[in-house]
């Protein structure tokens, strides 16, 4: 550890961001160590302790003898400059050493828009920002998450991405860098080795081409490297690896509970979410295992709160056995059980008295789409009465608040869909008052927020334009106009940041010169509207030549090449294609639980695919 | 339902958590040993906590202390001590649990080691600065109050603060008002040396005792 540390620690924000040594970190003994893994969120300490696939990782990592992972995460700018002064490199946390001596640096990639911090991490590690200047074995750079999925506007920068979850193919990795260590291997022989294990994306083994139409005319692979990537995936849940502890932080983060998860993927099919096709297909944990776990989690952290996560768990077919089970210790121990992802079309009175037994928080539900059509078109299955059916529910079981998510921008909207969106909330207040057991004197609060809608890739909507800036400015204000009474309060997301994160997240490698020259340009924080500068970035752009409307708000032809077709999700092209023609009917397609409607995640043979119906 | 009052330290990166972030840590420490906390009656049940003194960001607490409320005694002194102290981490030691004898209202005066590595000059430049610093006639300093910024004369509050040569660093023991009534924080002292006699040094600050109105130590 570096004394000049404890006096700059001394100086900045909430220094327990930087300390280290918290409850159950692990420490491990250096001499007994050949593989050192930095395992480095892009965001800073409240948001990246707050990740669960990072616990998992972390403690999956450390429990392989000879390996100590550690964990790093964005210092915020206060530190930051300090450490830029006083000459200190970014460190692990629970050693204190450079993330320079480590041997891997792995970035978990969630958001878009914490690629510049990626970079800056980079650096403020003393690491070359770009792969092919790192010519050595160590400070291997490697990263995964769901924004791996199209890892190409990071290509120059990293040496392997993981596609898909990251469970077994992690270890593989590193124990194959442990051989190659062990044998004074080149970076290009281990590489090419590393490229054969699937899951494994090395970008450097792909050569892209260009048409001068400016799009994209071929990928090569190189070495023997596969012409595909496929994602790999856990598909025994019961059995798949999960810690029974997690780091307790110091200090107050996002999240800070036990959280278990209680499935992956997701039955629904909304069409422009990305998470509901790359975890295809849905794979359930069995009850007893989640309880099994959640008692472990509580016993070896002392959280009082346990978050059932998933990608939407209402949907989870064994819910109410699980909460049975859960109840009978959680109660006692004062502990509260909290549903982060609810649907509207399955909340019940009986799950209401259950999540509230304890200890209750607020009410929030997705409808999306304020009009029935828009919801078909982006086939939410959800329809309005079951959403007032819901908020009456919720309002006779004594909440008065509740929050409600919405996108604009989505294909075929039109300004009466935006306009539909307060009305919805205004049927949402009428609701409240029509119920006759409210208390009297009490008002109810409605809050609609709405982000702005962004095509991803490994969806129907992926050759979809955004709306440009100026339509989502014109449809928010429209939203905010449709509004007529106090009680519904009415947020939006910036639409500037939600055009980067269209750009990046459908782009292609001609970004990575632009992500450097941003980053020299000073982008960081960027997911952090104080920090985001939409000028610094098409200035950035403007550097390089590169145009970011091509990317955002261009519509992209169905037979076009995408930057990201060689890795396979397991979910076809194909299917995409025919949903993203359905939505244009506003044809809904049916959930996973109730028909297979084929789109390719059964080559996985496993999970719901393979589950009678 | 009896109070019970739980010494500890706060060490090493320990203090670096905050007042209100201490009393997250030790709500789930206690939990997760099975203390038999007692529960507020209300909307949302908590346990009762009440810690006797905050101590400031970054200083070191040698006999911290904070009271609690059990439901039962169906658990010995002795049993809590040896369970909280698993589930608190190494830089959080558990001294003793005891049954308070005072209020905590009753904290008077608590007892501070200052030890101050110079960043410019000796340790003996030090120790001249902190000396002329001593034979000031007043030494204004402002000081934050609930209604702003206030001035306050500190030299009345430094008649019991001595000084000793260390290897290299100034150690400074000193002995101020603290508590509800009157708190004067020991960076008062370390920000009145760099202010009136431009010292630079680093200092590491540790709260050694806490003591009541009678300067007897408190418990």
């Amino acid at each position: 550890m570096n004394p000049q540390l404890e006096k700059i620690w001394m100086k900045v924000q909430k220094p327990g961001r930087y300390t280290g040594g918290e409850l159950n970190s692990v420490v491990k003994d250096k001499s007994g160590v050949d593989v050192r893994f930095a395992f480095c969120f892009p965001d800073i300490y409240e948001v990246g302790m707050s990740h669960l696939g990072m616990k998992i990782l972390y403690s999956l990592l450390n429990k392989m003898e000879g390996v100590w992972c550690e964990r790093v995460f964005a210092p915020w700018t206060d530190m930051e400059a300090m450490m830029r002064e006083a000459g200190i490199p970014l460190y692990g946390l629970e050693s204190g050493d450079p993330v320079s001596d480590f041997d891997i640096i792995g970035f978990t990639l969630q958001y878009e828009l914490s690629y510049s911090n990626v970079l800056n991490m980079l650096e403020l590690s003393g690491i070359p920002l770009l792969a092919r200047d790192r010519r050595g074995l160590s400070q291997l750079v490697v990263a995964g998450g769901p924004c791996a999925c199209n890892p190409e506007p990071l290509a120059d920068f990293v040496d392997i991405f993981f596609i898909g979850e990251g469970e077994e193919v992690d270890c593989e990795l590193v124990e194959l860098y442990r051989r190659h260590k062990s044998r004074n291997s080149s970076k290009e022989e281990f590489l090419r080795e590393a490229a054969q294990i699937p899951g494994v994306y090395v970008p450097s083994l792909y050569q892209v081409e260009y048409g001068e139409d400016g799009l994209i005319s071929g990928v090569h692979p190189l070495e023997g490297a596969p012409a595909k990537v496929t994602k790999r995936l856990m598909l025994d849940m019961d059995r798949s690896y999960f810690p029974e502890s997690f780091v307790v932080p110091y200090i107050e983060i996002v999240h800070n509970r036990a959280v278990a998860e209680v499935f992956r993927g997701c039955i629904r099919g909304c069409r422009f979410c990305q998470a509901g096709f790359l975890y295809r297909p849905v794979r359930e944990k069995s009850p007893q295992v989640v309880d099994r776990q959640c008692r472990a989690l509580c016993e070896s952290t002392g959280y009082d709160e346990i978050s059932l996560s998933s990608l939407s768990t209402s949907d989870y077919s064994q819910l109410n056995p699980l909460l049975d089970q859960l109840l009978t210790w959680t109660k006692e121990e004062k502990t509260g059980v909290s549903l982060p992802s609810l649907r509207v079309d399955n909340f019940s009175t009986e799950l209401m008295d259950k999540i509230s037994s304890v200890r209750r928080s607020g009410l929030t539900f997705a409808p999306e789409a304020g009009t029935q059509r828009l919801r078909d078109v982006i086939n939410k299955n959800v329809t309005e009465e079951e959403l007032l059916k819901t908020a009456a529910t919720a309002f006779a079981g004594g909440w008065n608040s509740i929050k409600l998510y919405f996108m604009i921008g989505l294909p075929t909207e039109t300004m009466e869909d935006v306009a539909g969106i307060a009305q919805l909330g205004q049927k949402v207040v009428d609701a409240f008052y029509a119920n006759p057991g409210r208390k009297k004197g009490k008002g109810v609060s409605v809050t609609l927020s709405a982000s702005a809608f962004v095509p991803k890739a490994f969806t129907p909507f992926q050759w979809e334009p955004q709306d440009s800036i100026e339509m989502l400015r014109a449809k928010q204000k429209h939203l905010v106009a449709s509004v007529t009474t106090k009680k519904i309060d009415c947020n939006y997301h910036d639409a500037d940041t939600s055009f980067m994160e269209a750009v990046f997240a459908r782009g292609d490698r001609r970004l990575g010169p632009v992500l450097l020259k941003a980053h020299q340009l000073g982008c960081k924080f960027d997911g952090w509207n104080d920090y985001f500068s939409l000028k610094r970035w098409l200035a950035a752009f403007d550097a390089c030549g590169v145009s970011p409307e091509f990317y955002a708000n261009r519509r992209r032809d169905f037979g076009e090449i995408l930057p990201w077709d060689h890795i396979d999700y397991g979910v076809t092209k194909d299917f995409f294609r025919q949903e993203c023609q359905r939505a244009y009917q506003a044809a809904v397609t049916p959930n996973c639980r109730e028909k297979c409607s084929a789109c390719g995640a059964a080559c996985f043979h496993g999970g719901i695919c393979y589950e009678n119906r | 339902m009896k109070t019970v009052r739980i010494w500890f330290q706060k060490t090493g990166a320990a203090r670096f958590i905050s007042h209100l972030d201490l009393a997250h840590c030790m709500a789930r420490a206690l939990h997760r040993a099975r203390v038999p906390l007692w529960y507020t009656q209300g909307y949302n049940p908590r346990p009762h906590m009440v810690f006797a003194l905050p101590l400031p960001l970054g200083v070191t607490g040698l006999r911290e202390c904070v009271d609690i409320k059990i439901d039962e005694e169906a658990i010995t002194e002795e049993e809590l001590a040896r369970r909280l102290s698993e589930a608190l981490p190494a830089t959080l030691p558990v001294l003793a649990v005891t049954e308070p004898q005072e209020k905590p209202g009753k904290i008077t005066w608590a007892s501070y080691t200052l030890l101050l590595e110079p960043e410019e000059g000796t340790a003996e430049e030090l120790l001249e600065k902190f000396r002329a610093l001593l034979a000031m006639p007043e030494i204004p300093m402002e000081k934050h109050t609930k209604s702003g910024m206030a001035l306050l004369d500190l030299r009345p509050f430094l008649n019991e603060t001595e000084a000793f040569g260390e290897e290299g660093a100034l150690r400074l023991e000193a002995f101020l008002p603290a508590g509800s009534e009157k708190n004067i924080t020991p960076f008062l002292l370390t920000e009145a040396l760099q202010k009136h006699q431009g010292a630079r040094f680093f200092a590491r600050v540790s709260r050694t005792n806490l003591y009541d109105g009678e300067r007897k130590i408190f418990a």
